[in-house]
């Protein structure tokens, strides 16, 4: 059982949380570290919320630790067999504190879910969900998180999907004091079709870590993910991300790529993109770059009187926002667009 | 209207002079071309004419209308009416065409303390234009350059120049890459643009595109300075004999 001790979170000593010092941007906030959260839901048609008690879960983190040890309830959503709908499961107001969110798609059941993270409270936020796609199942996600510069930040979500399924998901983060958009993915079934998009796009002294962990334990997942990355000021951004294909996991067919753009000396960028496969008969690809803009490009766009500042935004929005260009609700994807333009 | 005083510019970080006291004048109205060897410095003229960083003005001025155009910033420059073909149009993924153009147009607007065109009026000249140049509606949908041929490139140079309506212009090897079809459109689109009150600059190795646009003048860059000039038919003869006589 965890207490409110300060030592017991993770810190630069651990592995997984080298670039993300959780321990020490907790040393100058502690509202929140003990507090149950309450999100709000806008359910689609046919959905119903359910208030259940908050248990152990088999994947050990320290999202979930907290969880466990400081929420009474955990809130579930039951996605019908064969659901279908044009509205999205919508979970916002994640102000404070802590939360457990458990989200069941029965078989053939597709939720289009969209987790917006704003908070107006300079506070510790954390947020374990938890999501089991069962056959033929589709979940298509959305991450949205602009917090204030002095919230700490944890989302982390442990996503189990069993054979057929299809995930979607895309993650937009402007960062904060810290902040960590955390996916574990297990994919105990054959032929899944994953997409783990995400960008990131930070000023200030901004944080963000776009954490994921793909565990393939059958054959024929095919994986992409394409996490692009845009850092300034003195901002710093992380990505992590892991394929581990397992034995069984023949014709696995993955490719992780993160791009990101440095547009200041003081920013840092810190990436550990990670392969580990045990089957022999795979497709498996990662690449990482780091860059500036090319100053032929800037050059052409200022040669048509295009000033300075106004191309270098006009650059750094056309290499985020390809990430975008898949997303499906037209209307998210211009509110995207358009917060992403408002920040450059 | 373009006079180069005795100009020479070195590139950043290197000891060479590649442009050494040029001096030439291409007054309004006229359209002048420059040939040379590879290595001359004519990509160079047009960089440091136009302000590309990583080029330094050692001695000498440019001015355009009388105005020294060496203290502006390159978007000044383009907005007081220099404006570059690129000899390699540069391929930009994500930004469309269009709206690449309207951006560019709207700064060189703004420059001038003119109003921004609005969406009606800018699409109504685009369309005409492109018309004009057998560019189809569909090109400029798509991220500027990217997947074009060397021709539809070249062509959208002169696009751009056409909708923005430069007070001179400059254009660098704009016939590298171009079959004959492509030559002749790019020819009529910068033949249309011959203007009394606007010069034009032509830079290129060979004689062929000046078959097309007849030049008033001819000038031979060689080391980085004027080494002769003469009319339309010089440029034959060049042709012809070479540039060693020049080096």
């Amino acid at each position: 059982m965890l207490t409110h001790d300060i030592n017991l979170f993770p810190s630069r000593r651990d592995e997984k949380w080298k670039y993300s010092d959780l321990r020490s941007s907790l040393k100058h906030l502690s509202d929140g570290i003990e507090d149950e959260n309450k999100p709000n839901f806008l359910l689609p048609d046919g959905l119903i919320l359910e208030e259940v008690d908050c248990e152990f879960s088999s994947v050990k983190n320290i999202s979930s630790a907290l969880a466990e040890n400081y929420c009474n309830k955990a809130w579930k959503i039951n996605v019908p067999e064969s659901f279908k709908s044009d509205q999205s499961l919508i979970i916002s107001n994640l102000n404070s504190g802590h939360s457990r969110i458990i989200i069941n798609i029965n078989t053939g059941g597709c939720l289009s879910l969209v987790e917006y993270y704003e908070s107006q409270s300079n506070s510790f936020i954390n947020t374990n969900i938890i999501i089991n796609i069962m056959d033929k199942g589709e979940l298509d996600r959305v991450i949205f998180h602009d917090d204030t510069q002095e919230t700490v930040r944890i989302s982390s979500a442990i996503i189990n999907s069993e054979s057929n399924t299809k995930i979607t998901q895309n993650a937009i983060s402007f960062g904060s004091a810290l902040s960590r958009i955390e996916t574990l993915l297990t994919a105990s079934g054959e032929n899944l079709n994953a997409t783990i998009n995400g960008a990131y796009l930070l000023s200030e002294n901004r944080h963000c870590d776009m954490t994921s962990n793909i565990e393939l334990l059958k054959p024929n997942c095919h994986i992409r993910q394409l996490v692009k990355g845009v850092v300034k000021d003195k901002s710093n951004g992380v990505f992590q991300g892991k394929f581990h294909v397992h034995r069984p996991a023949q014709h696995t067919d993955a490719e992780m790529r993160h791009d990101a753009l440095m547009l200041s000396d003081r920013s840092k960028i810190r990436s550990k993109p990670e392969l580990e496969i045990y089957a022999d008969d795979v497709a498996c690809a990662h690449g990482n770059t780091i860059g500036q803009l090319d100053e032929d490009v800037l050059f052409y766009l200022r040669q048509r009187s295009i000033p300075r500042a106004e191309a270098e935004a006009m650059l750094t929005e056309a290499f985020v926002s390809d990430v975008f260009y898949s997303l499906k609700d037209d209307q998210l994807q211009e509110n995207i667009l358009t917060k992403i333009r408002g920040r450059l | 209207m373009l006079k180069i005083n005795n100009l020479s510019a070195n590139v950043d970080n290197g000891n060479k002079q590649i442009i050494n006291n040029l001096s030439l004048a291409v007054p309004a109205g006229e359209v002048h071309a420059i040939m040379g060897p590879n290595g001359a410095g004519k990509s160079t003229l047009s960089y440091v004419l136009t302000g590309k960083p990583g080029y330094e003005v050692t001695s000498g001025d440019v001015l355009l209308s009388g105005e020294s155009l060496l203290d502006f910033s390159p978007e000044e420059r383009a907005a007081k009416g220099i404006f570059l073909s690129f000899q390699y149009p540069i391929e930009i993924p994500g930004v469309p065409t269009m709206t690449f153009l309207k951006t560019a147009l709207n700064a060189q607007r703004r420059a001038n303390g003119l109003d921004e065109m609005g969406a009606p009026e800018f699409l109504k000249k685009s369309r005409a234009l492109a018309t004009e140049l057998k560019i189809k509606p569909e090109m400029l949908k798509r991220p500027l350059n990217v997947g074009f041929s060397g021709g539809e490139k070249k062509r959208m140079e002169i696009f751009q120049m056409m909708m923005l309506e430069p007070n001179f212009i400059l254009m660098d090897e704009t016939d590298s890459g171009l079959d004959v079809d492509a030559l002749r459109v790019v020819a009529e689109g910068v033949n249309k643009l011959r203007d009394p009150k606007r010069g034009i600059l032509i830079i290129t190795h060979y004689q062929r595109l000046l078959d097309y646009i007849v030049p008033d003048k001819v000038h031979v860059l060689s080391a980085g300075r004027i080494a002769a000039s003469g009319d339309a038919e010089f440029a034959k003869k060049l042709e012809v004999e070479g540039y060693d006589a020049y080096a």
